[in-house]
């Protein structure tokens, strides 16, 4: 992963940038409007944040009570402990079905463990249903935003790419642009024999997964194929059935202003009797791969509390100005520097948790209150200590730390050190701030030296 | 199964490793009823609910029916009021005319099969029983009812114990959704109070038609589910 | 009243008109201001970038300095670093520090929060002719929730015309974010660009902060893209009489 040049192409490309204010602008905008319906907001958020709490700090708990109602109502449920172990059982239970064609609705657990990939590998073809995924699939790339996968993407290079690979006649009308989209899907559904989902959340006192969408696609790939896979990361489950009601209100709100997604499926298990319509098997597999580690603490617990809703991506300065590849993988913006960090492990993206200004935007929308700043410091201090960062940069920041505790420690020395970089006209650090910023002239006197030249005696004003 | 039955043990255990508590005050090992949730009573339901053991309301205030109009105006759904069976017979003609749909398949709700027996030669009624996966993607529309109707944000609410609704709400282009006055009921949380959830393996909230706006932020309605979502509303004689 | 001046360090060294127009505002408003020349740094870059045993160090010795200063309040020309003070119980797990920390938080306050706040003072007499359009501090804003309070004060100086930046404007960050600017300075200057661009398009003399990191960013980039506008602390346009 490198952040700093994948960040710096990204920074090079108009078009992205364009794409990224606007969308970000937008997404704004209908948040706010959105939240201003509500008017016990801040309440809602509270409540959700401290069921949150509750779910996590008894999560071997409810996770069991939702396996046992899950299963209790025909479902039969997997564990899996990292990416590998997850792609196998899904590959396995395709296997065992006989499923030739898989369709997949939303899952960012499922592009996490590179899901597609594995089932290529034993020759099981998987196609992304939802329009933004199934644009990017088609074009090999990742999705650069948790909530419009292909928002890096504009209506004329879809059309190239639909043109290219569905053969369709150029358009860039994007109506016709989704009507190639749902036709080609169409006969994907009606053939499917297997449908993944992902989870929005699990229901621990009734066994119920519920996903949310707009466009149709997940209810089309939990229905009609015989066998539906839904795969969710641990943290997805809480506690009460009605405990739903309050995470509904500050979902779709959060990520794109609506007041509710076109569709929620509630998912309990099987069907009861042959004739109902459904699948014939749903395999829930529960995802750890790293999330169990994060309990550890206070502070990096809350990171489980997040609900996908994309908000902080949405409210994020630097998130807007470089997009999601940068990030270098599948959960971008905020969350994804201090999630993607504590799954991969800090070696893999020690960059992430220092890719942030701390200016706190994202942890004021997020709806359940995560206090990603103080993830990020946490991360940080983390990375110091064990020094994870390696490399001349990372010691050369040691040096310049030691230095800087020695002299801040001693006032004479600080003012010393201070007075020759003024009058030497250098001041640390130079010439990454100078390239694009000019260094104002410097007042020929610090302000202790007016103190002691004068000001420290009352005066008029 | 049995490596699932390992990973089970190992992430519990896991789990639990990293709960304990370092040198700080323990905790109850009970999950503590959340403070959170004030109940029922305290969302404005009556007092002694539980969960799937309301039915309708005794009547719909007329504000409710109205806000539920206006929002489903608001996402996109049409909305025709109808008064009595006849009534609502005629005007599932109407609207199933107006769309231009020819092949149409109805739920197992009684009502549904009684409506559709009074169209006429003009549409093809088809039978969700016989009809194979190719041909219901040929379909045009698909009907059925509503089990409840939310007033707060224009949604149906549809139930698989109490109705076959799932395919026909999502498949064809054009859903029509028969939906009785007396079952709109206040807000989303009524509503999860008042569907049978033990009993369905699948609920299904929809608010208006589908839509996407994943390319460059441009709205489109009609994706993978139907583009068109219209309720029949009806009120008893 | 008496009041201990906390004048951070980037003030003192680099931009020494705001720590200096806050001390006049002070003594304007009946304050008698003290200055203990035995601080140095809050210890907040060192927090930032994840060096928390020098940030701590750095922590407690200025606890120690300021509680030596027998003051009512402790005040600073930098929201950034008066909330830094505020974090510093999350400093220590010793429950004695933890305690010496809280009570250090509770009498440090930002300049226009101490004038509004706990003086109940929104007119300071100054005078200062020019359009005028205010900077929203990231850690002012979010930490110490201050928003009104500098608002309210310029609105009073006479001469001035205040002028909001189209929402959300004021509010977006000005990418200075500590070693953030010079870790990943495209980013920043890339953040930096729009809130220049909004300061252009606003038609004003000078945009004002609280916080003297975020002036010299803005500041910076203002003058390098050949801008008239002006960078000002706020204890700038205060103190000002003319």
């Amino acid at each position: 992963m490198s952040f700093d040049r994948d960040a710096r192409t990204a920074l090079a490309d108009g078009q992205l940038r364009g794409a990224l204010r606007h969308a970000t602008t937008l997404f704004g905008e209908r948040r706010r409007a959105a939240i201003a319906e509500v008017p016990d907001w801040e309440d809602a958020r509270d409540r959700a944040r401290a069921i949150k709490d509750e779910t996590l700090l008894h999560l071997d708990r409810y996770l069991e009570q939702f396996v046992a109602n899950a299963e209790g109502a025909g479902a039969r449920v997997h564990w899996a402990r990292d990416a590998a172990q997850a792609c196998d059982i899904i590959a396995g239970i395709a296997e065992r079905r006989g499923a030739r064609t898989v369709v997949k609705s939303k899952s960012m657990a499922s592009e996490e463990i590179r899901l597609n990939a594995a089932l290529a590998a034993r020759g099981i073809a998987a196609v992304e249903t939802d329009l933004g995924e199934y644009i990017v699939q088609l074009a090999g790339e990742e999705p650069s935003h948790i909530v419009v996968p292909a928002i890096h993407k504009t209506k004329g290079q879809i059309a190239a790419l639909f043109a290219a690979k569905l053969g369709m006649e150029p358009s860039d009308d994007v109506t016709r642009l989704a009507a190639a989209a749902r036709q080609a899907l169409r006969r994907r559904f009606a053939e499917a024999d297997l449908g993944v989902s992902g989870v929005n959340f699990a229901v621990a006192e009734t066994g119920t997964i519920l996903i949310l969408e707009n466009e149709g696609n997940a209810r089309l790939t939990t229905s009609l194929p015989r066998t539906h896979v839904a795969l969710m990361g641990i943290e997805k489950v809480i506690p009460r059935f009605a405990d739903l009601e309050v995470f509904l209100r500050l979902l779709p709100r959060s990520g794109t202003g609506q007041a509710l997604t076109a569709y929620q499926s509630l998912l309990t298990g099987t069907k009861r009797q042959p004739v109902d319509e459904g699948p014939e098997e749903l395999h829930i597999v529960l995802l750890d791969n790293g999330r169990s580690r994060m309990l550890a603490s206070p502070v990096t617990r809350q990171t489980l509390a997040c609900i996908r809703c994309g908000a902080c991506l949405n409210a994020c300065p630097v998130y807007r100005q470089i997009g999601g590849h940068a990030y270098g993988s599948v959960y971008p913006g905020p969350i994804g520097a201090v999630l993607t960090p504590q799954l991969l492990g800090m070696g893999e993206s020690a960059e992430l948790p220092y890719a942030s200004s701390l200016c706190g935007a994202c942890r004021d929308v997020c709806p359940v209150k995560i206090d990603i700043p103080a993830v990020l410091l946490h991360l940080r201090a983390q990375t110091v200590a064990r020094r994870a960062s390696i490399g001349t940069r990372a010691l050369l920041e040691r040096l310049a730390f030691s230095a800087y505790a020695t002299v801040m420690a001693r006032p004479r020395l600080f003012e010393w050190v201070m007075g020759c970089a003024r009058r030497l006209h250098i001041v640390p650090p130079l010439g990454a701030w100078t390239k694009w910023r000019d260094l104002r002239p410097l007042a020929p006197r610090s302000f202790r030296e007016e103190w002691r030249a004068g000001l420290r005696e009352t005066e008029g004003s | 199964m049995r490596d699932s039955d390992a990973a089970r043990r190992d992430i519990l255990r896991a789990i639990r490793e990293n709960l304990k508590p370092r040198g700080i005050a323990p905790r109850s090992a009970e999950p503590v009823q959340s403070t959170a949730d004030p109940g029922p009573a305290a969302r404005g339901s009556p007092p002694g609910l539980r969960p799937g053991s309301v039915g309708p309301v005794e009547r719909a205030s007329p504000d409710a029916v109205a806000r539920f109009k206006a929002q489903l105006a608001a996402v996109g759904a049409q909305c025709t009021l109808a008064c009595g069976e006849p009534d609502a017979a005629r005007a599932l003609a109407r609207i199933l005319t107006d769309a231009g749909a020819r092949r149409v398949v109805g739920s197992d709700a009684p009502m549904v099969q009684r409506l559709l027996s009074t169209l006429g030669h003009d549409f093809v009624r088809e039978s969700l029983d016989r009809l194979s996966r190719d041909d219901l993607f040929a379909c045009d529309a698909g009907v059925t009812t509503a089990q409840w109707g939310i007033a707060e944000t224009g949604t149906l609410v549809l139930e698989s114990a109490r109705e076959r609704s799932r395919l026909l709400s999502l498949v064809p282009p054009i859903h029509v959704a028969v939906l009785s006055t007396r079952c709109i009921c206040e807000s989303l949380g009524d509503a999860l109070d008042r569907v049978r959830q033990a009993a369905s393996h699948a609920i299904t909230f929809i608010t208006g038609p589908s839509r996407t706006s994943d390319i460059e932020l441009t709205l489109v309605v009609g994706v993978h589910g139907p583009q068109t979502v219209h309720v029949l509303l009806l009120e008893d004689v | 009243m008496r009041v201990s001046l906390f004048v951070t360090c980037l003030a003192d060294q680099l931009w020494p008109a705001a720590a200096v127009g806050a001390v006049r505002v002070l003594r304007r408003m009946g304050c008698d201001v003290q200055f203990d020349e035995r601080q140095t740094c809050c210890g907040q870059p060192a927090f930032n970038t994840g060096y928390r045993p020098e940030a701590c160090a750095l922590a407690r010795r200025l606890i120690e300095i300021f509680e030596s200063s027998g003051s009512d309040a402790i005040v600073s020309p930098s929201g950034s670093c008066t909330a830094m003070l505020h974090h510093y119980e999350q400093l220590f797990e010793d429950a004695g520090w933890r305690a010496r920390a809280r009570g250090l938080a509770e009498r440090t306050h930002e300049l226009s929060s101490f004038l509004v706040n706990r003086l109940g003072v929104e007119d300071v007499g100054a005078r200062f002719a020019g359009r005028l359009t205010w900077h929203d501090a990231c850690h002012g804003l979010r930490d110490l929730k201050i928003k009104d309070e500098p608002r309210r004060l310029l609105r009073h100086v006479r001469g001035a015309e205040l002028v909001e930046l189209p929402p959300p404007g004021a509010e977006t960050c000005c990418g200075f974010g500590g070693t953030f600017s010079v870790k990943y300075p495209e980013i920043s200057v890339a953040i930096l660009d729009e809130k220049v661009d909004a300061i252009d398009r606003a038609g004003v003399d000078a945009v004002v902060s609280g916080d003297a990191s975020c002036l010299m960013q803005i500041g910076g980039r203002l003058s390098r893209r050949g801008s008239a506008v002006r960078a000002l602390h706020l204890a700038e346009v205060l103190a000002a009489t003319t």
